[in-house]
């Protein structure tokens, strides 16, 4: 399994991991979505109806934590972290909207058509997050 | 002589008063020992009363408590709706009346939350009441998520054609 990312979530990623009050999120990331089979994300609200690729939201942390956006393309293997933001605190926002959420899927489909995408991995420790561009 | 009766008078009223003024200290002081020693004997909150007071307590955490997991839960069960397949009208119709349901029951929690504002300014379960809150506002993001993923959404022609150009990569 391996996972990629557009640069909305890692401009959103590197935006909130330096501030305190969301000191978790990578870890929590690091948690949900490395060291797993890919069956296991298949898991939150489904936005698309459709089991090859499924669209995903998922509430991390429950409803005070983060919500993270992304996409699984079951055939390939692959994972794809679309968009992410906190529900509370200094960057805390509301859900987005559906306009929002068709404009990301829009846009994770362009990605992929064209690699404009990070690659997501772990550091030796396992615990930090390392992005490469692709 | 005059003089002398004058005197006498002062003296003879200064311990009138007095014998008037020792009664009154004489009163309250009787007054403060009384209550003192009923108090000591029967203090605001004897054991009894506190045990009871504070079974109370935790039954209201208990009791919000499971209705918090059962809200966790039915969130739960809200999400997995949105991983069946293949839905009918028959079954859409049923989504819709659930969403319904779920915003009929969100009200009612959120009133029973605001009831419960005094308790929360005492200070008292207040990680219970706290948890009972974010609770009841993922219920409300559950019920907006189905209603986008089932009525929304689906009628959107860029993203259905999304999830049709997706299944050819």
């Amino acid at each position: 399994m391996e996972i990629f990312c557009l640069e909305d979530f890692k401009d959103e990623f590197d935006k909130l991991k330096v501030k305190k009050a969301y000191r978790t999120l990578e870890k929590d990331i690091i948690y949900y979505f490395f060291n797993k089979p890919i069956q296991d994300l298949n898991s939150g609200t489904r936005l698309n109806n459709s089991d090859e690729t499924p669209y995903i939201k998922k509430r991390l942390r429950g409803s005070g934590g983060y919500r993270v956006y992304f996409l699984i393309l079951i055939k390939k293997e692959n994972i794809y972290l679309m968009f992410i933001h906190p529900k509370t605190g200094p960057d805390g926002a509301e859900n987005i909207t559906d306009e929002s959420k068709s404009a990301l899927y829009k846009k994770v489909l362009a990605s992929i058509k064209t690699n404009d995408l990070y690659k997501v991995t772990l550091n030796k420790t396992q615990d930090s997050i390392l992005f490469e561009k692709l | 002589m005059i003089i002398f009766a004058r005197i006498f008078k002062n003296i003879k009223f200064s311990i009138m008063g007095c014998i008037a003024y020792k009664a009154e200290i004489q009163d309250t002081f009787t007054s403060v020992r009384d209550f003192s020693y009923n108090e000591k004997r029967s203090p605001f909150m004897d054991q009894e009363r506190m045990n009871a007071f504070l079974d109370v307590i935790l039954e209201f955490k208990d009791s919000l408590g499971e209705k918090t997991n059962k809200i966790f839960s039915i969130n739960d069960n809200i999400d997995k709706i949105t991983w069946y397949n293949d839905l009918d009208d028959e079954c859409l119709k049923l989504i819709n009346d659930l969403i319904s349901a779920i915003k009929d029951l969100r009200s009612t929690l959120i009133r029973q939350y605001v009831s419960m504002s005094f308790l929360r300014q005492k200070g008292i379960a207040k990680e219970e009441i706290k948890k009972f809150k974010i609770a009841v506002d993922e219920l409300k993001e559950v019920y907006e998520d189905l209603e986008s993923v089932f009525f929304f959404l689906p009628e959107m022609p860029d993203f259905n054609e999304t999830t049709k150009l997706l299944s050819l990569v």
